[in-house]
């Protein structure tokens, strides 16, 4: 493994979705983080800050959305995913990357047995043995018991907890370098969260698989990644070690940590992050926090949205007056 | 403060469903009291029965065997509920903001309706009152008159309790509330309920999410397979669970709250 190639670099990303009369609305912009090989990053952000889309990028199914990557460079392996045509992602998407999608009730495929299901992840990639056996280990690796049993079960004879490992071991068959999941445990039980939480931390310890969880949840991933990236409205706002990141260098992110409850005390204060996240395509020029920000200043509301500072893999923000917070 | 008055008692509820082999006993003889202005919560796993004793405690499931009584009054009467006025005074809101509310009507007409129906008063009057509450949860006129899917899951759910509180209800019943909805939306709507608490109304909060209970009951039922096998002061419970399966899910906990709880599993 050469060390100054990463795994996945995203930059300066810039996705945007075609409208009538030739018009882009743009989704995301100032996207920039990057996953080292093995390592477990968690994206967070409230509903619409452009997560998902990030992901969709990864695996090339933005244009189904009628989207596009339309600035920046997505690079896996120092490969520019944008450059490439159907047939290469059909190499990469469901290969070398997985992907388990956010409803894990509606995943599945209804009308195939779990066997079925599997059957078809296999065929996909190349391997020994019989599809039967085959997809008896992958549910072996997803922790599945009375395997025999689940193999001849309909999706819906299953639990959701259940119907989730299934997910992950479709994506797990071609034991890819990259596993994204989008939001895996929304509409779960705590109890199974944890049980699939344990699950992807095993997954990347025996496999080494790099692993992007995105979840709205900050103690959730605070707890099982290595990298946290904060995005708002389409931007990456703050990026770090987890360890580093307990100390935010960027208000929203201050603000996302004090609506926590784990750490409210009981009947105590919760911090609300004031107003609404912009509208697609209704940003405002500066920084695009600023509007629901306890920190804004005057060049806060001018110019373009800031960027990172410092450098890639060092703890990053995005904002003007990053040496304020906590001051005030 | 004086002890509180006894506002609803569940007794020796039991809820069955279907028949003969494949009855299944959705709530097994569960008891539990609520007194006014209090906060108490019901926590366990899908499938525990919490949602069902929920919709038998609203007047919505009539329950196998037991007794529900609203300020000492027997809610059903065979299988009819509230017969003798009250169903006002308890009122519910659901786990999935997506599915609760008609996505044909805005936020102001699908408070207004309600108010209309629980308060018999004009067109005009109805959408003051609605708009009076809809603010009150923080949605302005400008969002109240947007349609569901123009709004946010949390303004969606935000939407809801002010439906709720059109019947100025005593009692709110609350299933899941913040389960499908973010983060900050969740602290949004958990600081609704406090404010909701300081008025004096009580609620009851259904949920599998054990932070979002600390925060905001006193007392807690700890419910698995249709049994409450733990139950106590909110705040005793989480410090000194006795069951093996509330120390589980406090372990489940993301984040510091369930760290303590991990470390004490594995001792």
């Amino acid at each position: 493994m050469t060390s100054d190639v990463k795994l996945l670099d995203i930059n300066n990303v810039v996705i945007g979705i075609e409208r009538r009369k030739r018009e882009t609305l743009v989704l995301v912009r100032e996207a920039n983080f990057d996953v080292n090989y093995g390592e477990m990053v968690g994206i967070v952000g409230e509903s619409g800050s452009g997560k998902t889309m990030i992901c969709r990028s990864i695996i090339g199914t933005l244009q189904r959305r009628g989207a596009a990557v339309i600035g920046g460079e997505v690079l896996f392996e120092g490969l520019d995913l944008r450059t490439i045509n159907e047939a290469k992602w059909k190499s990469l998407r469901g290969k070398v990357i997985g992907y388990v999608p956010q409803s894990a009730l509606a995943g599945p495929n209804p009308v195939l047995t779990i066997e079925k299901q599997l059957a078809e992840a296999l065929s996909q990639v190349e391997g020994t043995g019989s599809m039967k056996n085959r997809s008896k280990e992958l549910l072996d690796l997803v922790k599945i018991r009375r395997v025999d049993t689940v193999m001849k079960q309909y999706p819906y004879q299953l639990s959701g907890g259940m119907r989730q490992r299934v997910m992950i071991a479709c994506a797990l068959a071609s034991k890819p370098k990259l596993l994204i999941a989008d939001e895996p445990t929304t509409g779960l039980d705590v109890t199974v969260q944890s049980q699939i939480m344990e699950l992807l931390r095993e997954i990347r310890r025996d496999l080494g698989t790099a692993i992007i969880l995105i979840s709205h949840d900050l103690a959730l991933v605070d707890e099982v990644c290595d990298k946290i990236v904060v995005m708002h409205a389409g931007a990456t706002v703050e990026v770090g070690p987890t360890s580093s990141m307990s100390k935010p260098r960027h208000p929203y992110t201050v603000a996302l940590n004090s609506s926590r409850i784990d750490v409210a005390k009981p009947g105590g204060e919760l911090l609300t992050i004031k107003g609404n996240p912009p509208s697609v395509g209704q940003w405002n020029p500066g920084c695009r926090f600023a509007e629901r920000c306890d920190y804004v200043q005057q060049d806060c509301l001018v110019g373009d949205h800031p960027a990172l500072s410092g450098k890639k893999g060092e703890h990053q923000s995005a904002c003007l007056h990053a040496d304020k917070i906590g001051k005030i | 403060m004086s002890k509180r008055d006894v506002l609803m008692e569940v007794e020796n509820v039991s809820v069955t469903f279907g028949s003969g082999a494949t009855a299944v006993e959705a709530v097994k003889n569960c008891s539990l009291t609520l007194h006014e202005g209090e906060p108490i919560g019901i926590v366990g796993e899908s499938g525990s029965g919490k949602s069902t004793l929920a919709r038998v405690m609203a007047g919505l499931q009539p329950p196998s065997a037991g007794q529900i009584r609203f300020r000492g009054d027997n809610v059903f009467k065979g299988n009819k509920s509230f017969q003798s006025g009250n169903r006002n005074q308890v009122q519910m809101v659901f786990q999935d903001p997506y599915g609760s509310l008609n996505p044909q009507l805005n936020g102001l007409s699908a408070v207004a309706e309600a108010v209309r129906i629980h308060s018999k008063v004009g067109k005009d009057e109805a959408e003051q009152k609605a708009l009076e509450l809809l603010e009150r949860m923080g949605i302005g006129k400008l969002d109240a008159l947007k349609k569901p899917r123009q709004l946010s899951g949390g303004q969606r759910q935000r939407v809801s309790v002010a439906r709720a509180l059109s019947a100025s209800p005593t009692v709110l019943l609350a299933d899941e509330p913040t389960s499908a909805i973010d983060q900050s939306a969740q602290a949004q709507l958990l600081k609704l309920f406090l404010g909701l608490l300081n008025d004096g109304l009580s609620i009851v909060l259904v949920s599998h999410d054990l932070g979002v209970i600390r925060y905001l009951t006193k007392r807690v039922y700890v419910m698995k397979d249709g049994v409450f096998v733990e139950s106590g002061d909110t705040e005793t419970v989480f410090n000194d669970p006795q069951e093996d399966y509330t120390k589980m899910l406090l372990a489940s906990i993301p984040g510091e709250l369930g760290k303590a709880a991990r470390a004490k599993l594995k001792r």
